[in-house]
């Protein structure tokens, strides 16, 4: 029975160990310093900000919006 | 190469990397979600009539007694039993498909925030095996009145070993995935996925030793037992809800996350916070009242994560709200992220004490689970399916009526049900 409390105890340092090195690790390797920068990290070149990356099967968003304008529906205006 | 060339390559390289394991995953993880439905149907329909298929029609019973082996049409009747089919439905649908759904995307996502092919795909696919072998196991144990009749540790010591191990090659994946990643910024994503990983496979053990292997005694095992159950809840399917949410909002739209800091100091307020809160469904238990009022203060100190959360996705689809008409990820997605912050809320409010009294023990608490499962998780879940399936398999989807017809049809049955159980609970308490 003991070696379950060690080994429970032991999780609990190391759990709780890790999350302050987590901490200190990302304070340290600058995660928390120029953070507006970091949140464009998912995009790319070939997928760049302003970009809608997903439509319904079979959906040309540009040809839509075309299409709407014609028709004198209201047409996207995204703020990007 | 161009640069936007470069960077498709890198990304169908990864996608083509998760092909199978993923697949894998979400394939098994549909599977028990149909399953687990049925089973929940039944278990529904058996607590108003108890009397609803109490057993096989004759003719039924005849033809199995024919072409099965004796006693089978018995066994049958008796797992069709409210006290065996209701742990069935919510280890069906927690473990079966909930799990298995958030590991496939969270390798997904993994392997492409950390812009690496997946590394050991084949130790991915084979601890998908190993859990489904656990979930057919396990499932079968439930059946058969082998429950633990602990709730959400059902499953007999021997199964959870399993899923412990499945779990835990996971885990040690994820790790090698972020040592082996492409250098840059950790994505707020990743936090998410990698506090998940970790997390998870503690509780579940931890609880499951105090449970099983070295039982705590009288109240204290009950204790436990919320820790665990609510825990399973905040610290597993939230965090990777919110991983997927924080990544799909701003890359479908093509807008960065509103404010990057929100987003960064919601995942250590909820890192601080959550896993508190079990104590709460124990208000009114034979427990200390320190550790009860303690965890009241800690639900409510939720809302701070929640709306901090609430106001980083609504400002970032702000003057976006248009593209829901074109997407089915974002309509899945802001669907599950805005259920998130009532489904939350709702839950602080309830850990009062004056509205507990009212609303424990009665189908209120039922309609909030569903809120928080099926309304957030499970649709931003069907939102990273419809999103990443295609670009694993390089086919669109088939027909875009049948993504509207399912998302509608979830999202007017999962409305219907909060709101109809949640009325009820009020009525019975």
């Amino acid at each position: 029975m003991s070696f379950y409390y060690i080994l429970m105890l032991a999780s609990m340092v190391i759990l709780g160990g890790s999350a302050v090195y987590a901490l200190y690790w990302a304070a340290t390797r600058g995660q928390f310093s120029r953070m507006e920068q970091g949140a464009k990290v998912i995009f790319d070149q070939g997928e760049p900000v302003g970009k809608v990356t997903d439509t319904f099967p079979g959906l040309d968003m540009e040809k839509e919006q075309k299409r709407r304008a014609e028709k004198g529906k209201k047409t996207l205006k995204r703020k990007v | 190469m161009p640069g936007d060339a470069a960077d498709a390559l890198e990304r169908a390289q990864v996608d083509a990397s998760c092909r199978v394991p993923v697949m894998l995953f979400f394939a098994s993880a549909v599977f028990w979600l149909v399953v687990g439905t049925l089973f929940g149907l039944i278990a529904s329909y058996k607590l108003h009539n108890p009397l609803f298929i109490i057993e096989l029609s004759p003719w039924l019973s005849s033809l199995l007694e024919k072409f099965s082996p004796a006693g089978t049409v018995e066994l049958i009747n008796a797992s069709l039993t409210f006290g065996r089919i209701r742990p069935a439905h919510l280890n069906a649908v927690a473990y079966g498909w909930a799990a298995p759904v958030g590991l496939g995307v969270a390798v997904w996502l993994m392997a492409r925030l950390c812009r690496v092919p997946l590394r050991f795909p084949l130790l991915v696919s084979a601890a998908g095996v190993l859990w489904n072998i656990g979930m057919f196991v396990g499932i079968g144990v439930l059946l058969s009145g082998g429950s633990t009749s602990i709730e959400w540790l059902e499953f007999p010591p021997f199964v959870s070993f399993i899923l412990f191990l499945s779990f835990a090659l996971i885990s040690i994946w994820a790790v090698d995935m972020f040592v082996h990643r492409k250098p840059g910024h950790v994505y707020v994503s990743q936090w998410y996925i990698m506090a998940a990983l970790f997390w998870f496979p503690w509780l579940y053990g931890t609880a499951n030793m105090l449970i099983q292997l070295i039982p705590a005694q009288g109240s204290v095992q009950a204790i436990v037992n919320w820790w665990y159950g609510h825990n399973a809840l905040g610290l597993w399917f939230t965090p990777l809800g919110l991983a997927a949410a924080y990544y799909m909002i701003p890359k479908v739209i093509g807008r960065p996350v509103y404010s990057y800091y929100l987003s960064a100091f919601g995942f250590w307020a909820l890192a601080l916070f959550y896993s508190w809160n079990g104590g709460h469904h124990l208000i009114g238990g034979p427990l200390p009242a320190w550790l009860i009022t303690s965890s009241i203060v800690a639900s409510v100190m939720m809302v701070i994560p929640v709306v901090v959360t609430a106001i980083n996705h609504h400002m970032t689809m702000k003057g976006n709200f248009q593209v829901l008409r074109y997407s089915p990820t974002l309509r899945f997605v802001v669907f599950g992220a805005m259920s998130y912050t009532l489904a939350s809320l709702q839950g602080s409010s309830m850990a009062f004490r004056d509205l507990n009294t009212v609303t424990h023990f009665t189908h209120y608490t039922i309609g909030h689970s569903h809120l928080g499962l099926y309304a957030f998780y499970t649709m931003i879940m069907f939102g990273c399916i419809y999103y990443i399936v295609p670009r694993l398999l390089g086919r669109e989807w088939v027909s875009a009526r049948l993504i509207k017809i399912h998302f509608w049809t979830c999202a007017y049955g999962i409305v219907a049900m909060v709101l109809i159980l949640s009325v009820g609970g009020v009525i019975q308490g």
